[in-house]
């Protein structure tokens, strides 16, 4: 009875509340809030201001719209095609830059380390000058013989999402690396050890202990870049989209959900109703992908 | 952090304190929001120095930010309802205008009391006006022209006189002979912008929309001779492909095409490039193989629209009509320093339009452009011009390959459809 009352105390405990009210007061009026706002929202149609009630009808408007399937298409393929890239490359790199007889082992870990210390629309606007039809890398390409032509970065609906995908894995590969190197920290070294007096390979060493080992930390590192890449924007709206234009790349093969979404919002007849639907595919579709991953990796006993 | 967080509210209630403060004391300001310091911007303060001569208990305060955030700070906050937070004046591109009148109905103001709309470019006015009434104060046209390198024509054997009358084939071949003589391309393009096709389309009185608003796709011969002739001029290999804005102005600053076709308010770019002096002659545009064709058009241009929220309503609008809506004194000015060619008809009269520009070699270009303006057809721009943009853009590398006009056209009504709701 005393323990129950103890434990009912802490819920009653007004100097509790004092501590956490200021922090649950910011996080209830600029997180719940619109979150549940955006949801209401969600049913409105209409231009603008002029809103009102329309049920499902955003719903269906999904359904016939090519411009989101278009932007869904784009999202899911640099999503398929990017996240198993990076996250591929970073394992490799971290186990490679883990091998403690490596020379400037630190230098070159910061070397990659560092893109994701730039700014975004940095970054973007550097690539975005770098990639153009004369630019730096096909000069450089053309100079050293690889291509005869210049290749069409920008201009091109199948190099424009290269270029992206080439400008996400340069940003974030050093990124998800970092947390690779960190748990090889914490794998004992005498596993490796014994195997190795067992007489098991190096790539048996990688794949049949390295890679079981960091299980945690790949689901983890997948649904964050699965997270990130659904959430792409600021790359294709510094590189591919012009104030002049309104179509992001070529045939608008560089549209993603958050750019469409900022078009709905910002450049087209504003639809925050059918915007704030959109963005709601996106929460959907993360929380749809993070439960499959976390299946894909559970620990089976 | 609960004493970072006192400190930073009582600082709060201190800094908007002393702003009302000043408000106060200054009586009447009139906040205008436009974006590109080398023109509006610069034309508007302009403005505001003339009117306060007269008016010296009013002060102008133009602020200045990227085009992309006018707009969508203008859109946000009109959506919020919150209209503390909003400028007196504001500039809005003339695509957008049908847009935000529509959108937001109750939120610009109608100036048909004070300003007399017979006096400037009717294509100008059209654009602003919803059921009778005009809401903006038309500013800067963007009434295009052909500018052309004499220098590398020459070289491929074509005159000043050539380059009158063209028609688009006449133009691809010009083109071609440009390529083979001097290796340079006839112009950038960029294949993500559908610039080009407005201009095309409304050089022929075309526009996405017929006069009531509705969508005019499949059976709009002026967008459709468009989308071809740009298909062509792809296709014939006289373009240099350009990505973005800066991109794009680089292909004719470095001298890497011959020719360049947009609005009028280009010329102050071109005439920054030195060393190209003597070397530009400017031309009507090329004509659409069209009924109805002419050889003159617009490409972007902007106007400026009063809050019907702001407590300075009645002073905005007067400042706006007494120096944009008469004083030609005034379009002389903005004319010479910044280039712009207002669309106020009788401003065309004045002496610096008269002017040759020694640029120019000479020419008198701002007299052409003016003739041009006054023959450009007028169109509704209607409510989701970004929306169809987009869409035809989206068809635009597939028509440079060869694709099907006719197709790209039914392509381009399904999406557009889709977006309009």
């Amino acid at each position: 009875m005393a323990s129950a009352n103890r434990s009912l105390n802490r819920y009653f405990d007004i100097n509790g509340w004092f501590f956490v009210a200021p922090a649950a007061l910011l996080i209830g009026v600029f997180m719940v809030y619109p979150i549940l706002y955006s949801l209401w929202m969600s049913f409105q149609t209409g231009k603008g201001m002029m809103t009102q009630f329309g049920g499902l009808a955003n719903i269906r408007r999904l359904f016939d719209d090519p411009m989101f399937m278009l932007a869904l298409y784009n999202t899911m393929i640099f999503f398929i095609v990017q996240v198993p890239v990076m996250l591929t490359l970073a394992l490799f790199l971290a186990s490679l830059l883990d091998n403690p007889n490596l020379k400037f082992r630190g230098l070159i870990r910061t070397a990659i380390f560092l893109p994701c210390v730039s700014s975004l629309v940095g970054y973007a606007v550097l690539f975005k000058s770098m990639f153009v039809q004369d630019g730096l890398i096909n000069s450089t390409l053309l100079a050293l013989h690889i291509t005869s032509q210049p290749i069409p970065w920008m201009t091109d609906p199948f190099w424009a999402r290269v270029l992206i995908i080439i400008a996400i894995t340069w940003r974030w590969t050093g990124y998800n690396m970092i947390f690779f190197l960190a748990a090889l920290q914490n794998i004992d070294k005498s596993i490796y050890e014994a195997s190795r007096i067992d007489g098991v390979p190096s790539w048996g060493r990688f794949f049949y202990l390295t890679v079981p080992m960091l299980k945690p930390v790949i689901l983890f590192t997948t649904v964050t870049s699965t997270i990130g890449t659904l959430q792409l924007f600021d790359e294709v709206r510094n590189i591919m989209t012009s104030d002049a234009g309104s179509a992001a790349g070529p045939s608008n093969s560089a549209l993603t959900l958050s750019v469409y979404i900022y078009n709905l919002t910002f450049k087209f007849v504003p639809s925050f109703g059918y915007a704030a639907t959109v963005s709601y595919v996106i929460v959907l579709a993360v929380a749809l992908l993070a439960v499959i991953q976390f299946y894909a990796l559970r620990e089976k006993d | 952090m609960n004493t970072t967080f006192k400190t930073s509210l009582a600082a709060l209630v201190f800094s908007t304190s002393s702003v009302l403060a000043m408000a106060a004391a200054q009586a009447k300001e009139i906040t205008v929001w436009c974006w590109d310091p080398n023109f509006n911007v610069a034309i508007m303060k302009e403005a505001g120095a003339i009117y306060s001569k007269t008016h010296p208990d009013i002060k102008i305060n133009v602020v200045d930010f990227a085009k992309a955030d006018v707009e969508a700070k203008l859109q946000t906050t009109l959506a919020s309802g919150v209209t503390t937070s909003l400028p007196d004046i504001v500039l809005i591109e003339d695509y957008g205008a049908q847009k935000y009148i529509q959108s937001f109905p109750g939120a610009f103001a109608s100036m048909n009391d004070v300003v007399d709309y017979s006096k400037f470019a009717p294509y100008k006015v059209k654009l602003a006006t919803v059921d009778g009434k005009t809401y903006s104060m038309p500013f800067d046209s963007g009434v295009t022209g052909l500018y052309y390198r004499k220098d590398y024509l020459e070289q491929a054997g074509y005159k000043p006189e050539d380059m009158q009358n063209l028609t688009w084939d006449k133009y691809i071949e010009i083109g071609k002979k440009v390529s083979e003589k001097t290796g340079k391309k006839m112009m950038g393009l960029d294949p993500n912008d559908a610039g080009l096709i407005r201009i095309m389309m409304q050089s022929a009185g075309g526009w996405y929309f017929n006069d009531k608003g509705e969508l005019n796709i499949t059976g709009n011969e002026a967008l459709k001779a468009a989308l071809k002739t740009e298909g062509k001029l792809i296709a014939s290999g006289i373009t240099k492909p350009a990505s973005g804005w800066s991109n794009w102005v680089s292909t004719f600053t470095s001298g890497d095409v011959a020719t360049v076709i947009t609005g009028v308010w280009i010329t102050g770019t071109i005439k920054a490039t030195k060393d190209q002096e003597n070397k530009w002659g400017v031309a009507p545009i090329p004509k659409l193989d069209v009924k109805g064709a002419t050889d003159a058009s617009n490409l972007g241009g902007s106007s400026w629209y009063v809050l019907a929220s702001s407590p300075e309503k009645k002073e905005a609008i007067d400042f706006l009509n007494s120096v944009y809506g008469k004083d030609v004194d005034f379009y002389q000015k903005i004319l010479v320093n910044q280039g712009a060619v207002g669309s106020l008809m009788e401003a065309r009269k004045g002496a610096a339009y008269e002017t040759a520009d020694k640029f120019f070699g000479g020419e008198k270009i701002w007299q052409k452009f003016a003739d041009w303006l006054s023959k450009v057809p007028s169109v509704n721009y209607g409510v989701f011009t970004n929306e169809v943009d987009s869409a035809v853009a989206a068809q635009l590398p597939a028509l440079g390959k060869g694709g099907d006009v006719d197709a790209a056209l039914k392509a381009i009504e399904a999406q557009a459809k889709s977006s309009m709701q």
